[in-house]
This record gives structure tokens, sequence and C-alpha cells, in this order.
């Protein structure tokens, strides 16, 4: 009886777990098989199903092409928002007035959805946009909305990004930052000493494990890279998106071929840096 | 010097938000002009325009729905999570956790052929991939209320002889009042801001804020409605933010 009293217990906590874990697992598989299935043209929006690899052999060029421009914007993205991020948070861990003031700017930019930073980025970055207003529209004004290099775009998840780096590099080592810094500055070890001595080793594991969310999620955002990107070449999202909403139905295969392949690179990326992660903690 | 750069990092939060004031307020604003021509209420009555209103009910009621399904489910695995032995208690973190190494785009595109076969009305479509999307949020939220939650409370009152449902009542629920009103917040905006899920299930019958925006700021010249839709979206969360940090505040300043 006594032994399977926890059995049982386990048994409920399973029960309570069901109802996250079900919907979870059902719309998860689901997706990816139909999706499976329609790249291979085995479940057509019309007319009989027929096994075909097209989307994946003839499109693979222009996927390939896709999957790099995706990984360049997520990982200048990423590398922007880690260094904006790891400075917010030195600050705000630094500064104890004038840091609660910058805590609470970056954290209020939280709530604000990547398509309305992409809208607001580009009244900024445009030709005509306040930025060059500002500089007096000078003729050498950088194309960032719809160039070639996606800047306005990196920008955008840049700024977005950084204040959630700042929030969970602050969150993650706050308690015992204090203490150390205290001790080094008795010490008299300088701010700047103390941020790159103290601060970013404490840091440098929330900036790891935030710089693979961060990369992962810019890999597969659509709304910025749409609206400030240019027409062409496209990354994954964009791609997948236009060929979706394609008239043309034959395009679904293409479609669901461009966001399955999505989905690899990102799981590839996830364990490429998770690997990374934990070399670093064994050289520790 | 420190002040200096604590400047240039509040410029680097603020200043994209700028243009953003400036449009709404703005009447005429040709460029080179730095500052507008002419000022005008236009954003503002444009808020309560019947399109506008419309729109941010149905995006008030899609966050809703979310925040109602995805709060008490990430609470209920989040308890199991804390019961479960650890090799299922891990397989149950790793499924919570996976709807976010998907591109949301390559969910919903997935998805939704399965929703229109089951005849799925688009709503409840959307409310649903929303709320996958939104479970690894909700159920970290109460998983680190829980980790700093502590049993004995629950135990004690046991001793004095409260029954389950009165712990329940008027132990637990209050100590994770401040957890569910984070995590019901963050599956709210999981809603109210969606772009890519409404879009591509809704097929353009769910007429949120967003969807909105989203064809605003595509085309040219409609920088007054972008800023006007933008503010409309961004300003119910702050309010919302505002009034569920009030409290710790308040209490704050007592201390």
């Amino acid at each position: 009886m006594s032994e399977r009293l926890p059995e049982r217990a386990s048994r409920r906590a399973l029960l309570m777990a069901a109802p996250a874990v079900l919907p979870v697992i059902v719309v998860l598989a689901g997706a990816l098989f139909a999706g499976l299935l329609q790249s291979l043209g085995l479940m057509p929006f019309t007319g009989e199903p027929q096994l075909s690899f097209d989307a994946w052999t003839t499109g693979s060029g222009e996927i390939l092409q896709a999957a790099g421009i995706s990984l360049y914007i997520a990982a200048a993205s990423t590398t922007l928002s880690v260094v904006m991020g790891f400075m917010i948070a030195a600050y705000i861990l630094a500064m104890p007035i004038s840091g609660r003031v910058i805590a609470g700017l970056s954290a209020a930019t939280i709530p604000i959805p990547h398509l309305i930073a992409a809208g607001t980025f580009g009244l900024l970055l445009s030709d005509a946009g306040f930025l060059a207003r500002v500089l007096g529209m000078p003729e050498e004004f950088p194309t960032f909305v719809g160039g070639p290099w996606w800047g306005a775009a990196i920008l955008e998840y840049g700024w977005k990004e950084s204040a959630f780096v700042a929030l969970v590099v602050v969150g993650s080592i706050s308690r015992r930052v204090g203490d150390l810094c205290d001790a080094a500055s008795t010490l008299g070890a300088s701010p700047r000493q103390r941020i790159l001595n103290v601060v970013l080793p404490l840091a440098l594991p929330s900036l790891g494990i935030s710089a693979i969310i961060v990369f992962v999620y810019t890999l597969g955002s659509y709304e910025a890279v749409w609206l400030l990107g240019p027409i062409s070449p496209e990354p994954l999202p964009v791609r997948a998106v236009r060929l979706f909403g394609s008239v043309d139905l034959a395009a679904r295969p293409d479609a669901m071929a461009t966001a399955l392949a999505s989905v690899a690179v990102g799981v590839v990326a996830i364990l490429a840096g998770l690997l990374v992660l934990r070399r670093f903690k064994g050289l520790r | 010097m420190h002040l200096g750069f604590g400047v240039l990092l509040g410029a680097w939060i603020v200043l994209p938000l700028i243009p953003l004031m400036l449009w709404f307020v703005a009447g005429q604003w040709r460029a080179p002009d730095i500052l507008p021509g002419t000022y005008s209420a236009q954003g503002l009555i444009e808020l309560f325009s019947p399109q506008i209103q419309s729109a941010t009910a149905t995006s008030a009621a899609l966050g809703t729905s979310v925040a109602l399904v995805a709060t008490p489910l990430g609470l209920l695995a989040a308890l199991a999570i804390r019961r479960l032995p650890r090799t299922h208690s891990r397989f149950v973190e790793v499924v919570l956790l996976t709807p976010l190494a998907i591109p949301p785009f390559a969910l919903v595109m997935g998805a939704n052929v399965l929703l229109l076969r089951i005849y799925t009305p688009s709503f409840s479509a959307v409310v649903l991939v929303l709320a996958v999307a939104a479970l690894p949020y909700t159920t970290f939220m109460f998983r680190s209320a829980l980790a700093s939650y502590d049993d004995r409370f629950e135990e004690v009152a046991r001793t004095l002889g409260a029954n389950a449902r009165q712990t329940l009542a008027h132990v637990r629920l209050p100590l994770l009042a401040a957890a569910t009103a984070r995590a019901a917040f963050l599956a709210f905006l999981v809603g109210w801001g969606d772009y890519i899920a409404t879009l591509l299930i809704g097929g353009g019958q769910l007429r949120t804020l967003p969807l909105i925006l989203g064809s605003a700021a595509a085309g040219s010249g409609n920088e007054q409605l972008t800023a006007a839709l933008s503010l409309a979206v961004i300003g119910p969360p702050l309010v919302l933010l505002a009034a569920l940090s009030a409290p710790r505040l308040r209490e704050r300043i007592r201390r």
C-alpha cells in the first residue's frame, strides 16, 4: 500500500500535466507532419495526392539562399542585442539610481510587439524618415529600409531583443552581483574593472542562453524582415509566407518545404548553441 | 562620464519611439522638416473610428481567450512538474518548451490545413495555436514562482483544520496570485499582439489591430494611421503592466 501511494500521486500529476502537454504535442506533431506531407505533394489543397520531391529538389537552391540570408540576419541581430543588452544590464547593476530609470525604460519596451517596433523603425530609418530629417537629409544616408543589408530589420531586432537580454541577465545575477561588486570596489576596482572582471563572467551563462533564444527567435520571425527588408532576395520566413499566400496553389509544397527547412535550421542552431554552452561550462 | 553613458543607453531605448509620438500628433509633416509643420488631433480621432474600435475589441477578445486557456494549463503543468519523478518531469518540461523552438509561421502553416479539414472556426483555431505558443511562458512563470513556494504554509493550514478546498482558496491561490497575474499578462500579450497566426489562419476574417497595422505600415503615406494604431496596441498593455506593478511599488515605498 505504502509503495503504491507515490505511484498514484505521480499518475495524478501526469493527469494534471496532460491538458497542457497533449495540445502542444498534437498541434506540433500535427503541424510538422501535415507540413511534411504537403511538401511532398501528398496532401494537396485540391486534386489527387501524388508523391513528388520537386519542392525539395528544384527549390533547394532558393531555400539554401534564403537560409543563408536568415542566418546572417539572425547572427547580426543576436550580436547587436547581446552587446547592447549586456551594456544595459551592466549599467542597471552598477548604477543604483540612474540604473533604475534605464531598467524601467528598457522593461517598458518588452510588451511592444515586433510588428509595432518594425513599423516605428520604418518611420525612423526610411529615406525621408525621422533620423534622415534630423541629420539634414544627407545624400549619403544609408538605405536601411529595403536596403541590401537588412539594416533596419537588424536594428529593430537588436533594439527589441536587447531589452530582453538585459532583463534575463539582471534577473539571473542581480542577487549575487551586489556583494561581489562591493567587495571588488573595496579592493580598489574601478567601475570598468568591476564590469569586465565581476559582472561579465557572472553574466556569461545567461548571455549564452539568451543569445540562443534571440538567435532562434529572429531566425523564424516574419514581421520585421517582411516590412523592412528588400523585396528580393528573401529570407526563409518571407519566402514561406509569400508562397503560402500565393494564388497558385501549386506553390504550397514549396511553402511547406521552406517552413520545414526553417524548423530544421532552428533545431540545428539550438543544438549547436547548447553544445557551445556545455563546452564553456566544461572549461571552467 | 557614467551619466553620459546612461544618456546614450536611454537614447538607444527611447529614440525609436519618438517618430511614433510625433506622427501621432502631426497634421502636415513634410520632409525635410525635423518637426511636424502643423499638429492635429486626427490621430486621436482615428483611434475612435468604428474600424479601430471593433479591431480593438477583437484583439482584446483574442488576448483574453489565449490567457484564459494558457494560464490555468500552465499552472497545472507547473504543479505537475514539481510532483513528478525526475524523468517524467523532464519530459513535460521539454515538451512545453518546444513551441519556442518552432518558428510561429511554420507552426501556423502546417496546422492550418489540419484545422481547415476538421472545420475549426477561425477564432478558436487561432486561440488554440496561440495558446500552444503561450504555454512555455505561462509554465515558466509558475515554475519560477513555485520554486520559492513553501509547502509548509499549506501544511500549517491543514494542521489548523483547513480542508483541501479551504487550503486552496485561502493559502495556495493568494500566494500564487502575483505569478498568475504575470503569466496571464504574458499570455494576453501573445494573443493581443499576434500578427502571423491571425493573418494565416484567420485569412482576413479576423480584423485585429496588428492586422490593420500591418497593411497600413506596408503601404506608403500612412504614417499617421501607423502611429495611431501602434499606440493603440502599446497603450493597453502598458496600463495593465502599471496596474500589475502598482501594488508592489506601493509596498516598496511603505517599507
